[in-house]
């Protein structure tokens, strides 16, 4: 009938829709190890390989450790013609220690030999209060290691540990002090490798060719490649950003699974569709590894090199066989291999031996991640495009209309007048500072989209502006790159410049960025840089920055420099009174500092659900503590029950943004008939319900750098179990969350670390820790738990956005553990400005013990000038664990008596079960005091 | 008010605050409790509904007393009904705090309409009520704009009341009107259906006749070849013998002329004329009887529905398009092949040239070819068509020369259709109709869109069926018996009466079909949509002209190039909406939908077209249908509820 003819199409059409990741991700389009020379080199080296030995040790001016590396001659072979000279000039070693033992290992080509250009070394990213930990050292022990002929040099390191330069064959490591057990080590396997810059000689073609490009290499082949070895760890992580699980997977050796034979790539790449089990470079680069053993603890590797980086992780054997000469047999351990195109080696080594003390040492090296505006920490609403101000409005009065709160509502490239940033298309946004105000009102803000692309048109003032300036990234041959994005021929601001920089931020004063208001902030997208028609939808390596730096040596950093500027311009317009919001794409070490971050162009499938869980976490491993995925994933139309669950998994991800593709079905929360809004509704609630406790962790992580959202790992670090678990997460240290990850899943066996137990969070039901349970799935959460011992606080009303919520009185939910016993932090301050860096904000620690909470203050004394005050009051402490139930609380020092009486978890319609709950202590929350149970 | 006093108390409390005093809500509702028993009473029943105050009761009479919550789940005492603290999960000790997430708080707004806000919007520092009893912890001070808002309301609803006044009685005639011309065609239909079982007979008849009259001519012709043969024969044999002897050869070939020519008349005459003769006599004499022959209609399915879909092939014209040469159609369909696929990056046909490049020799491309490519991949937009900007800003503008090929694709459809019609058509006629019109009032079919144009060209006067059993009568009262040879005159107008009555039993059927397709349409419960069929209803909006053709397909036009918004699905919500689905497809997303939302409104009119997402359209239409006699009750019951509630002296804030 009709339909026949077409038929065949539509079927045909449909299979490529059900599963569009298998067609859609474009692999041939992106090089491989072997089409990468210095990947392909690096990888097909031998172990041993390395013919370096370190000789002149001396102590620098600077109190650093100075060597000199050189190619190890061949002994009674000096007649001999010497073998090929490239990489025959000494290059120099210095190793740096700082506080919290920090070892910092450079090595780099003698600028006293004059090579033929000065390698890049990564500005503006490690922070100036960590040079200022640098630890002088006075003097450099010798010693004999093993049955080496020669001696090796000591230094001592912060806490208890050593740093260990062996001489010959070389050999960085950092040692336990006493018992000599290595933590980590470089060049363990004779890995290591520096090609240094030489000048061309004729019949040396350095070009490259991948596709239809040339990369022209000027300056030929520079790269560096090295093997780091972690001692007693069962796994490593870090290093994303890649769509795999936590626990990284060998690429190399024995044990390497399908699709995991090319080493993680580190290179920052706008994948279109990518796939979800895949060690493919995506969006950022974070050349962190984390290591965790139950034998000795974690230790991390970092370093600092922003050129494409390929990582190879080796399965247990991968060197059977050959001469394991320099390592301690006996020790267990996981080797890896780093390479890296061009840059220098700028190392650092971290101890540990905690996970937490790993991220507050890295952290301290790169910086701490931001303190995030309150209302950034809410729930918000993006979708590729709201297309104009009735449909803003339409939506946001319809989050009204459910009774559903939201804090943030999103604009994409179709805003813009022609997708020329910092513009508003007339037509469709007549108004946008009155559209701004009118969501204001309701303590709503907008995010608008800022991308590095800049349409070049004359009558584009940015345009003009960056061209006439010479703002623009050059070309090889040092004309304006001129690259394909969204407004079509476009040029990429040269943000590596801080001149550049600063002019850029400048584009957010209220009177350059016409249409904005205070209540605007900013999406960085496409920052990888995104180039349509570039060699690997990016720029040219040859392209040219600042100071004739080569594209190739920075590539992974260049969207960190644009996000940082974008930041920086929300704090210049407002004087620096107004924490920025700016969330980027791309990353790098150092991004913690100026915003949030996604995972990118998801797709609307069970395993991108599941899969954001690993990204997550390894993100806030390596410092990126403010991340999420786009709930309901980008591609695709999701099914309710995907979205519901999606939902109830991301109203846990520090970060918390629902988005979609232009072409996707609309998904706002309220169409998918009543029970779905209800879900989503109620998930979406309990985020806001644990605002106060979100608030309190990313004040954690600005501290100490721990993250939001934790393996289980870093909470139990003893517990083998968690090791390999990345399907469940911590919450800061009090909650436990567990994804459903497949549809209409009927169980969810959740494994419970710890020796203590853990409350359901949807009925208060106590499970055994250090046991797997097996658990209905209910339709109306995600299983999550609240660890016993800890105390949350909550807010329980539910409001428009969270800026309504700010004077709502607090609950306190304490979850007693086997010795009845609990405790917890709460910190608040005003949700918006700096004046906390002055002490102007409310920090509590709440003690549960022998029948008494107690609150005290946290902050430390004389904090700063600044008083935040606060007259909000705690209006319920619901008290788990304890039978039988208590009548009544004495408040001190009020000396007043109130009431205990049963209630729920929380409240919903309905019958759930009940526990001892303080009515109406009514106490203030920024007060010490103390509750006795009567 | 109340409210002031509570401050007062308040700011003897925390005298730090100079000018507004931010009191956490708990304390607010102590100090209120402490006060007059009057604010007692106001502040106890804060945010409870009229309904609801019953329920309270109970709690008024003695502070100690206590009710169970709605849900039956706690009990709650008089000192915990507005407490701020959240005791019944279900919201029903807290009406007029936030304490608990699920609740109600009831805004009286005097002057104005009452409301239930949710207990999320109670004292939020945002004025929701108009007359600003949401807010009454002092955080902000809400003017009572109830009067202003009010009075702009009630303006706005005499307005339609006044709509709808008016629209009800349109709407009355409208019913009446659709209750007149259903039954008018019902009863058409069924003397249609009778007067096409009369002429089916005569037209069989005619066909035999003329089938008759043909052997007839056949053997004639037969007979005449054979003569001739034979006179050939015989002249050569004459020949032959006229060399031996003439004469003799002569008179024995004339005898057997005759005797050929005898046995011929003989045989015509007596067995089959004489039978045939007999029948057509006793059928004419059933004309006039409706209740016969139901037999005689079956199995005729062939010659009818060809008859039938050959006329409209000829005369319809599409309301899309012409149709299309068959050629065409497969190099439309080429193209949307292609274009499916390249969804994919997979190539495809023709223009698939560039998926193919993309896929392997991308080496090929100029940058900007590459540069559009990959966007593509995100926008959907073909590359080939980009001019200055590589995406609009609007998603509408997505590829003229796409719609154009779905434009020209959906008329390829239905010549295709048709040409399965003939090629299929050899089954029962009766089963074909239901097929037809189960078929998902598919609007598409040709029959489907006859009735709404142009009328099946039918006489208007009744005589005309007579006519044609008259002349039938005569032609078989006339010819009585069969001479041989035929008579050319004669053959040639029962040919003639054959072809006339056979077309006018195909225009009958048609009419028939089509009528029967109209009257199955669901036109609301009182019919009040009738009117709706064959009527389109357009808006212009931009470059764009939206058509929506209700109980057929709706569609957005660009010049020349037409998109299906879908097709005509059914009724939605009690009637308050149409749905149009499986419309053309969307790149990379759904086939394209409308629904539109009916409203009251005194002509039928598109007040409003959208696509709020991508490729989901929604439009606005008013229409008198919808002006419905319930609803102006309610409205005026609502507008007399505002007028009472007016307070007396408005300005009193």
């Amino acid at each position: 009938m009709k339909e026949s003819p077409n038929l065949i199409f539509h079927v045909l059409f449909l299979l490529l829709l059900i599963s569009p990741s298998v067609f859609s991700w474009k692999k041939d389009e992106f090089r491989n190890c072997n089409q990468t020379p210095f990947c392909k080199r690096a990888r097909s080296r031998k172990p041993g390989a390395c013919n370096l030995i370190a000789t002149e040790v001396s102590i620098s001016d600077d109190g650093d450790l100075i060597a000199k590396l050189i190619t190890k001659t061949p002994e009674n072979n000096e007649s001999q013609d010497p073998p090929v000279e490239v990489d025959s000039k000494p290059l120099l070693l210095t190793i740096s220690v700082y506080q919290d033992g920090i070892l910092r290992l450079k090595i780099d080509e003698d600028q006293s030999l004059n090579p033929p250009k000065k390698r890049f070394e990564v500005p503006d990213v490690i922070v100036d209060e960590f040079l200022s930990k640098k630890l002088y050292l006075q003097r450099i022990s010798e010693e004999k290691i093993d049955n080496d002929l020669g001696f090796s040099s000591v230094v001592y390191l912060d806490g208890d540990y050593e740093g260990v330069l062996r001489h010959d064959p070389f050999e960085v490591f950092v040692r336990e002090r006493g018992n000599g057990k290595r933590v980590l080590s470089i060049n363990s396997n004779g890995l290591f490798d520096f090609e240094q810059l030489r000048e061309k000689k004729e019949g040396d073609d350095w070009e490259e060719r991948f596709r239809s490009h040339t990369d022209t290499r000027p300056y030929g082949p520079q790269s560096i490649s090295f093997d780091v070895s972690f001692f007693g760890a069962d796994i490593v992580s870090g290093i994303p950003e890649h769509a795999t699980s936590l626990a990284l997977k060998p690429t190399s050796g024995p044990g390497v699974e399908d699709g995991f034979s090319e080493p993680y790539r580190l290179f920052n790449l706008d994948v279109f569709e990518y796939l979800h089990e895949s060690p493919f470079g995506l969006y950022g680069s974070i050349p962190f590894m984390f290591s965790h053993g139950k034998a000795r603890g974690s230790s991390g590797f970092f370093w600092l090199n922003a050129a494409e980086m390929q990582i190879d992780v080796f399965g247990t054997g991968w060197n059977a066989g050959q001469d394991k000469i320099m390592m301690p047999v006996d020790e267990k351990r996981i080797d890896t291999l780093w390479m890296s195109e061009a840059g220098v080696v700028d190392a650092f080594f971290f101890v540990g031996p905690r996970p937490k003390d790993v991220i507050r040492q890295y952290t301290s090296v790169t910086g701490r991640p931001a303190m995030p505006q309150l209302f950034a920490t809410a729930y918000h609403q993006c979708r590729w495009n709201y297309r104009d101000e009735e449909d803003v409005f339409g939506v946001d009065s319809k989050f009204d209309e459910h009774d559903i709160p939201y804090d943030v509502l999103w604009l994409d490239i179709e805003h813009t007048d022609g997708k020329r940033y910092f513009t508003w298309d007339k037509v469709l946004f007549p108004n946008p500072e009155e559209m701004q105000n009118k969501l204001a009102a309701k303590g709503r803000h907008m995010v608008t989209i800022v991308d590095p692309h800049i349409k070049r048109d004359d009558n584009y003032y940015i345009h003009k502006e960056a061209s006439d300036n010479g703002y623009y990234v050059k070309d090889a041959s040092n004309r304006d790159f001129d690259g394909w994005c969204w407004p079509g021929s476009s040029s990429y601001v040269d943000v590596v410049n801080p001149d550049i920089r600063s002019w850029w931020a400048d584009k957010f004063s209220y009177g350059n960025y016409v249409g904005s208001t205070p209540s605007l902030y900013i999406w960085n997208d496409m920052n990888e840089p995104s180039v349509f028609n570039g060699p690997e939808v990016t720029m040219p390596r040859d392209a040219l920055h600042f100071g004739g730096t080569e594209h190739r040596e920075l590539h992974n950093a260049y969207g960190y420099y644009f996000h940082m500027a974008t930041s920086n311009g929300l704090v210049k317009r407002e004087n620096g009174k107004d924490r920025p919001f700016v969330l980027s794409r791309a990353f790098f070490p150092g991004t913690q500092r100026y915003g949030a971050v996604w995972t990118g162009d998801n797709t609307a499938e069970w395993d991108h659900l599941r899969v954001s869980v690993p990204m997550l976490l390894t993100l806030g491993l390596t410092g990126i503590s403010f991340s999420g995925a786009d709930v309901g994933g980008f591609f695709g139309n999701p099914e309710p029950d995907l979205l519901v669950r999606w939902y109830q998994l991301g109203a846990y991800y520090p970060f918390f943004r629902a988005h979609a593709h232009q072409d996707t079905k609309r998904r706002e929360p309220w169409l998918f008939g009543e029970r779905n809004t209800q879900l989503i509704r109620e998930a979406i609630h309990t985020r806001y319900m644990f605002l106060p406790y979100f608030y309190t962790l990313f004040r954690e992580a600005n501290v100490t750098g721990t993250p939001v959202i934790r393996p289980l790992w870093m909470e139990f670090p003893a517990d083998e179990e968690t090791f390999s678990n990345d399907e469940a997460f911590m919450v800061g240290n009090g909650l436990l969350v567990q994804g459903v990850y497949t549809e209409r899943a009927k169980h969810v066996s959740v494994y419970l670390p710890g020796d203590q137990s853990w409350y359901d969070l949807r009925n208060g039901a106590t499970y055994k820790g250090g046991k797997r349970h097996k658990f209905e799935a209910l339709e109306d959460s995600v299983p999550a738990f609240q660890r016993a011992g800890t105390i949350i606080p909550r807010k329980d009303r539910f409001r428009r956005s969270s800026t309504q919520m700010d004077k709502d009185p607090y609950t306190l939910v304490i979850a007693l553990n086997s010795s009845k016993e609990a405790e917890g932090e709460l910190y608040i301050d005003d949700g918006k400005s700096f004046n906390f860096e002055n002490g102007a904000y409310i920090h509590r620690h709440f003690k549960f013990s022998n029948g008494k909470l107690t609150s005290s203050n946290a902050a430390p004394s004389g904090a700063g000038g600044n008083k935040f005050s606060l007259d909000c009051t705690v209006e319920r402490i619901i008290l788990l664990g304890l039978s039988p139930a208590p009548k009544s609380a004495l408040i001190e020092p009020a000396n007043q008596k109130v009431g205990i009486e049963m209630g729920p978890l929380t409240i919903r319609p309905g019958k759930s079960p009940s526990f001892a709950t303080i009515r109406k202590p009514n106490v203030r929350i920024a007060d010490n005091w103390t509750i006795k149970i009567l | 008010m109340n409210k002031k006093k509570k401050i007062g108390g308040l700011r003897r409390l925390f005298e730090i605050s100079i000018v507004i005093i931010i009191g956490c809500i708990c304390a607010i509702t102590r100090s209120a409790a402490a006060a007059a028993a009057k604010d007692d009473q106001f502040l106890l029943l804060l945010g409870v509904s009229p309904q609801d105050e019953d329920y309270y009761k109970g709690l008024l009479s003695s502070p100690s007393s206590t009710i169970k919550c709605k849900d039956g789940s706690f009990k709650f005492s008089t000192s915990q009904l507005n407490d701020d603290f959240c005791d019944c999960p279900d919201a029903s000790d807290e009406p007029g705090t936030s304490a608990c997430p699920n609740g109600k708080f009831y805004c009286k707004n005097a002057g104005h309409i009452p409301f239930s806000l949710y207990s999320s919007r109670v004292n939020d520092g945002i004025c929701d009520c108009c007359d600003g009893s949401d807010e009454y912890d002092g955080k902000v001070k809400c003017p009572n704009t109830c009067w202003e808002a009010g009075k702009v309301a009630r303006e706005r609803l005499k307005t339609k009341i006044a709509t709808y006044q008016q629209g009800v009685t349109v709407r009355n005639r409208l019913v009446e009107q659709a209750k007149l011309a259903i039954a008018k065609e019902e009863a058409e239909l069924s003397k249609l259906k009778n007067e096409e079982k009369i002429l089916k007979g005569l037209v069989e008849q005619l066909q035999e006749r003329k089938e008759q009259i043909e052997k007839a001519e056949e053997k004639e012709r037969l007979q005449k070849e054979k003569e001739d043969k034979e006179r050939k024969e015989a002249e050569e044999a004459n020949l032959k013998e006229k060399q031996n002897g003439e004469q003799v050869e002569s008179s024995e070939a004339d005898a057997l002329k005759n005797d050929i020519h005898d046995k011929i008349g003989e045989q015509v005459e007596s067995s089959e004329a004489d039978a045939l003769k007999n029948d057509i006599h006793d059928k004419i004499g059933l004309l006039g009887d409706s209740s016969s022959s139901q037999d005689v209609m079956d199995g005729h399915g062939d010659s009818e529905s060809e008859a039938q879909h050959g006329e409209f092939d000829v005369k319809e014209e599409s309301p899309i398009g012409d149709v299309k040469p068959l050629q065409e159609d497969s190099l439309l369909h080429a193209t949307e092949k292609e274009e499916q696929l390249t969804v994919d990056g997979q190539p495809g046909l023709d223009t698939g040239n560039q998926a193919e490049v993309e896929e392997d020799n991308s080496e090929s491309l100029s940058k900007e070819e590459l540069g559009r490519l990959v966007a593509s991949r995100w926008t959907g937009e073909k590359t080939e068509q980009q001019t200055e900007e590589v995406s609009s800003t609007k998603d509408k503008n997505h590829g003229t020369e796409e719609e154009d090929a779905y434009g020209e694709e959906y008329s390829s459809y239905d010549s295709e259709e048709d040409d399965h019609r003939y090629d299929n058509d050899d089954g029962d006629n009766e089963d074909q109709m239901d097929d037809f019109g189960g078929e998902d009032h598919d609007d598409s079919s040709p029959s489907y869109k006859s009735e709404t144009d142009d009328e099946p060209d039918l006489p208007a006067e009744p005589s005309w069926l007579e006519k044609i059993q008259k002349s039938v009568r005569r032609i078989f009262q006339a010819v009585t018996f069969f001479q041989t040879p035929v008579d050319k005159s004669e053959a040639a107008r029962v040919r003639k009466e054959y072809d006339e009555s056979s077309a006018k039993l195909s225009k009958l059927q048609s009419r028939i079909s089509s009528l029967k397709q109209k009257l199955k349409h669901d036109f609301g419960p009182e019919k009040e949509f009738y009117s709706f069929y064959g009527q389109c209803f357009e808006n212009k909006q931009n470059k764009y002209v939206y058509k929506i053709c209700p109980f057929k397909q709706a569609s957005q036009v660009e010049g020349h190039s037409t998109t299906r918004l879908g097709s005509w699905e059914k009724f939605e919500d009690s009637y308050k909406v149409m749905q149009f689905l499986n419309g053309d497809k969307c790149w990379n997303g759904p086939d394209r939908s409308l629904k539109v939302k009916l409203r009251c409104g005194l002509n039928n009119e598109v007040t409003d077209v959208d696509e709020p997402s991508r490729c989901e359209y929604m439009a606005l239409v008013s229409t008198p249908a919808l002006c419905v006699e319930e609803k102006l009750k309610e409205l005026q019951d609502k507008l007399d509820m505002m007028n009472k509630e007016q307070p007396t002296s408005h300005d009193e804030l």
